[in-house]
């Protein structure tokens, strides 16, 4: 199985370096096929995609993240950095679950 | 509370009972289950913090690297490059379940061919870019895999406290008023019983006196 990036072009063109294929997406609708394209790929194991291509279709990705067991999807911070006020994983699990830990 | 729906009779109060014992024997089971996904949530958590910021670093440092080799050879010549770098990755995905939740371990393997280009008029930044980049993608499979298990972990943690809450708060207050009730019941049949029979002894009685 393989990876699939979607994100800004530096990301794509930098992991496209290691052998990863990916789409670049700049607008919710290029997000959203690059997306769908990946999801319906079987051989998508996970998806990378940016945080701030992932903020533009949250509801589509929050989806996959918490129902779909397949493909994982990981969002990892773009070339400006991390995404100033992104819950991090402790907030993110307690705002999700109900659960403080 | 619904116990006046039940008729007290012995049948339904074995029925009952045993309920109630399979209800206690449920809570017990998923306060344990509770408790063991609760102590591995906790273990992943501590190693997805850690690993977020290894992460960010990996990867500002890699796109810091890509960003100077663009600016020193020009984008074009980076893009052809990087197309000529012939770096294959393959992930396999396994299960490993815990408490009935499946949750996925990552392998990820790099299938290299070096050398990919000329040394000579390449910048060296372009290096360091390639190496930055794989390395972050190989901290990026073990997160994405602690990532997903939390995430699933957590939902389970979640169904599990709402199961044995309605067990402890609902299910068995309910059926031990209900043992209780039938109990009673059953008890007071038994002694109005017992002075009814007193009672026609005792008429019996005086009756033989008389004749």
């Amino acid at each position: 199985m393989k990876y699939f990036i979607i994100g800004d072009e530096d990301a794509v063109l930098g992991f496209g370096m290691v052998g990863v294929f990916g789409r670049v997406a700049t607008n919710p609708e290029e997000a959203e096929n690059a997306f769908n394209d990946a999801i319906n790929d079987r051989n998508t194991g996970i998806i990378i995609i940016t945080e701030r291509i992932a903020e533009l279709i949250r509801a589509k990705v929050d989806r996959y993240i918490f129902s779909e067991r397949f493909p994982l999807i990981v969002e990892i911070p773009d070339r400006q950095g991390p995404l100033a006020g992104k819950a991090g994983i402790r907030d993110m699990v307690n705002q999700a679950i109900g659960i403080k830990l | 509370m619904a116990s006046k729906n039940v008729a007290p009779t012995k049948t339904n109060l074995i029925k009952l009972k045993q309920e109630l014992k399979f209800a206690k024997l449920g809570h017990e089971l998923l306060d344990q289950k509770r408790n063991i996904l609760v102590i591995e949530l906790l273990k992943l958590i501590d190693q997805t913090v850690e690993l977020q910021d290894r992460i960010n670093d990996a990867l500002a440092n890699a796109y810091r690297s890509f960003e100077e080799s663009v600016l020193k050879m020009g984008k074009l010549t980076v893009v052809n490059i990087s197309s000529a770098v012939n770096v294959t990755t393959d992930i396999v995905i396994k299960d490993r379940r815990v408490m009935g939740v499946s949750l996925p371990i990552v392998d990820t393997t790099f299938n290299e061919f070096p050398p990919y280009y000329s040394p000579t008029g390449t910048n060296f930044w372009i290096d360091v870019a390639l190496k930055s980049f794989k390395d972050a993608l190989k901290i990026l499979g073990r997160f994405a895999e602690l990532k997903i298990s939390i995430i699933r972990l957590a939902t389970e943690v979640h169904k599990t406290i709402r199961k044995v809450n309605a067990l402890e708060k609902i299910a068995i207050p309910e059926l031990t008023e209900f043992v209780k009730f039938i109990q009673a019941r059953l008890e007071e049949n038994e002694r109005d019983m017992f002075i009814l029979m007193k009672m026609v002894k005792k008429r019996l009685e005086s009756k033989r006196e008389k004749a």
